[in-house]
């Protein structure tokens, strides 16, 4: 429709690829900085309901927990693990995102990534805040919480290595550290321009946070060459963040759990939430705040439904592959299992869990009209969320229901659990509404340094988009 | 003694800045003695200019080697103190011992990587220094240090290379 429209394809061009359309650095510079000051009264409104949300949560409802013990929430036996740990597995699928668009669209030099990356980056840290608080919140008595680190206690009993929860805690801290030094070295020359343009207490906060970054060749070579380290670096270490989350179900012999492919599968669901996350994210960005229509386009949702359709399918064979050993193997309880999910009281969870991920994802976003669509991305993205949510629902207590011994079956009734899960989702969405009235969400330069590597140029009859690589 | 003067010029594009550091070579300055800024990252041979030696790898590097030997610590030495049987497995197995020491050796090397861009880049630096915030609005800096003597011609030709602006620089706070 838009080749009728535009009898000029380099117009045409124009109006579909942000890196084919240019614009004055300054004049991008000053449409960055507009869109973090322009503020309506609704965005406050919102805001402050989201800190009433979180304060009950993460506030009244931990300090009772806290006071009164683990008993407020629905764990008992046979189900110990309940939501608190549904929610952190979810929460740290939540924040590969980041890590995926960032590290590897950058190491595969996928042009499309540059106006989002910082979008992305940002959910990896505020996700793994809220995996934080999860973890926290099972484990009850939070003020212990400093037994896991490793050192001796008096007795030179130093934490047990053996477990996949001490794994946790080096792998977490590995991820939450490196993913946060990954989003502020880039951030750097965006703090420096942001402090070129602000006054007052901005001027003071941007100026801080630039650390005197003025651009110079050294400076420049130093963020580039770090940069390229932690973008090769931080995959491998995401990748082992959720392989060692499913090991902490995998090592178990439990039916459903003791499953080899399990690191894989659970890599997989993470990126399958996470990008669903991201879309939801730059649809509501484009869609609420100034100037983030020439940013962020159809192209950029384009390229991501894609991706969102490869990680379904790779959702879709990891689960069968799990099944379907399971399945086989015809272990009287692993059988018994299958058929709790199934038909069980929660099997609809189980069915909406295959609706969610697979079923709505193949049918919209193999159009590519659909999947350019920002609205219906949002949609699909926040079915797979919910999906995503189920499927760890169903891996934690659901499956602990079902153990070697019958006389101790009981489905799982959460409680104060609900409320502190929906704080997490409060407190997220407030961080993340009040780093993008503090933090350039666009990366102004590598958008820039994008736009000047990309061109438009002949081949015969026809015009061609081209990259030069600059590096 | 010659009296060093610094002077701050500044480029709309590229090439003009590409030209004029070449034209300042001619003119007797050394390469030490010019620094580019700029608010996107130029490469050094975009400008002709030699390549910046930066430390980031090789602190990276050991930052990675101390990681990879607390791991080893807490992996194989850390069990001995206090010996426990754990699920029938030895006192440090070395399945176990990749994991911890694969997370510390990544955590070592990233954060040494990080923290040797504070180190390379001096950061964080708030004292006054040679800046045009022009810069991060798309312009090109050229710093040059050069004799008191050398000044006027040096002006002379950078304007007629483009240069929208040559001026003394003046450290600012920033």
């Amino acid at each position: 429709m838009s080749d009728k429209k535009h009898h000029n394809p380099e117009e045409h061009f124009r109006e579909q690829h942000l890196m084919l359309d240019p614009m004055p650095r300054g004049q991008m510079n000053d449409m960055v900085m507009e869109s973090m000051h322009t503020t309506s009264w609704k965005f406050w409104v919102v805001a402050a309901i989201l800190a009433v949300i979180s304060f009950i949560g993460l506030g009244v409802d931990w300090y009772r927990l806290i006071m009164e013990g683990q008993g407020l929430a629905g764990v008992m036996r046979p189900d110990y693990w309940g939501i608190f740990l549904v929610n952190t597995v979810f929460w740290i699928g939540i924040s590969h995102a980041g890590t995926f668009i960032s590290a590897i669209l950058r190491v595969f030099k996928a042009e499309f990534r540059r106006p989002f990356t910082r979008a992305a980056e940002l959910m990896t840290t505020f996700g793994l805040v809220q995996a934080g608080f999860s973890i926290f919140m099972h484990m009850g008595r939070v003020w212990l919480s400093y037994w896991l680190m490793p050192y001796p206690n008096q007795r030179q009993l130093w934490p047990n290595f053996h477990s996949p929860l001490s794994w946790d805690l080096l792998a977490i801290t590995t991820y939450l550290l490196s993913s946060t030094m990954y989003l502020f070295l880039p951030l750097i020359p965006d703090m420096a321009m942001a402090r070129d343009r602000s006054t007052g207490w901005r001027k003071t906060f941007y100026k801080v946070l630039a650390l005197g970054f003025r651009g110079t060749e050294g400076e420049w070579a130093h963020l580039r060459t770090a940069m390229n380290i932690f973008a090769f670096a931080i995959i491998p270490v995401m990748f082992s963040v959720h392989t060692i989350v499913s090991w902490d179900f995998a090592m178990a012999t439990r039916p459903g759990w003791s499953s080899t492919i399990f690191g894989p599968y659970f890599v997989i669901g993470a990126l399958h939430s996470g990008m669903g996350a991201v879309v939801m994210v730059l649809a509501v960005v484009r869609g609420t705040m100034k100037h983030m229509k020439y940013f962020i386009r159809p192209e950029h949702f384009e390229g991501i439904a894609r991706l969102m359709l490869i990680i379904s399918m790779a959702w879709a064979y990891f689960f069968f592959n799990d099944y379907i050993v399971q399945w086989y193997g015809g272990d009287k309880w692993t059988k018994t299992l299958l058929h709790w999910h199934e038909a069980g009281p929660m099997g609809w969870m189980w069915f909406a869990m295959l609706i969610f991920n697979i079923a709505i994802p193949w049918s919209i976003l193999w159009n590519k009209k659909w999947r350019s669509t920002p609205w219906l991305l949002f949609i699909v993205g926040l079915l797979i969320n919910v999906g995503m949510w189920f499927e760890r629902y169903i891996i934690v207590p659901i499956s602990v229901t079902i153990n070697r011994m019958p006389f101790t079956w009981r489905l799982y009734q959460p409680g104060i659990e609900v409320p502190m899960g929906i704080g997490t989702v409060a407190f997220f969405i407030l961080l993340y509404m009040l780093a993008s009235r503090l933090v350039p969400l666009i990366p102004v330069w590598e958008v820039q340094e994008g736009q000047m590597a990309h061109s438009l140029t002949k081949f015969g009859r026809e015009t061609v988009m081209t990259v030069s690589e600059l590096e | 003694m010659t009296i060093e003067k610094s002077l701050l010029a500044v480029f709309s594009d590229l090439e003009p800045a590409a030209d004029a550091i070449e034209q300042l070579r001619h003119l007797g300055v050394h390469d030490d003695c010019m620094n580019v800024i700029s608010g996107v990252p130029v490469t050094e041979a975009m400008l002709g200019r030699p390549n910046q030696w930066t430390n980031v790898p090789r602190l990276a590097m050991g930052g990675a080697i101390l990681g990879f030997i607390a791991g080893l610590f807490l992996a194989f030495s850390s069990p001995t103190s206090y010996e426990i049987q754990v699920g029938g497995q030895g006192f440090a197995p070395v399945p176990v011992a990749i994991v911890v020491v694969f997370e510390l050796t990544m955590l070592g090397m990233l954060l040494s990587t990080f923290l040797g861009v504070f180190l390379d880049s001096y950061f964080p630096n708030y004292r006054p220094m040679h800046y045009v915030p022009e810069v991060s609005d798309g312009k090109i800096a050229v710093l040059i240090e050069c004799p008191q003597a050398d000044e006027q011609k040096i002006t002379d030709a950078l304007k007629k290379l483009g240069a929208e602006s040559v001026q003394m620089a003046e450290a600012q706070h920033l």
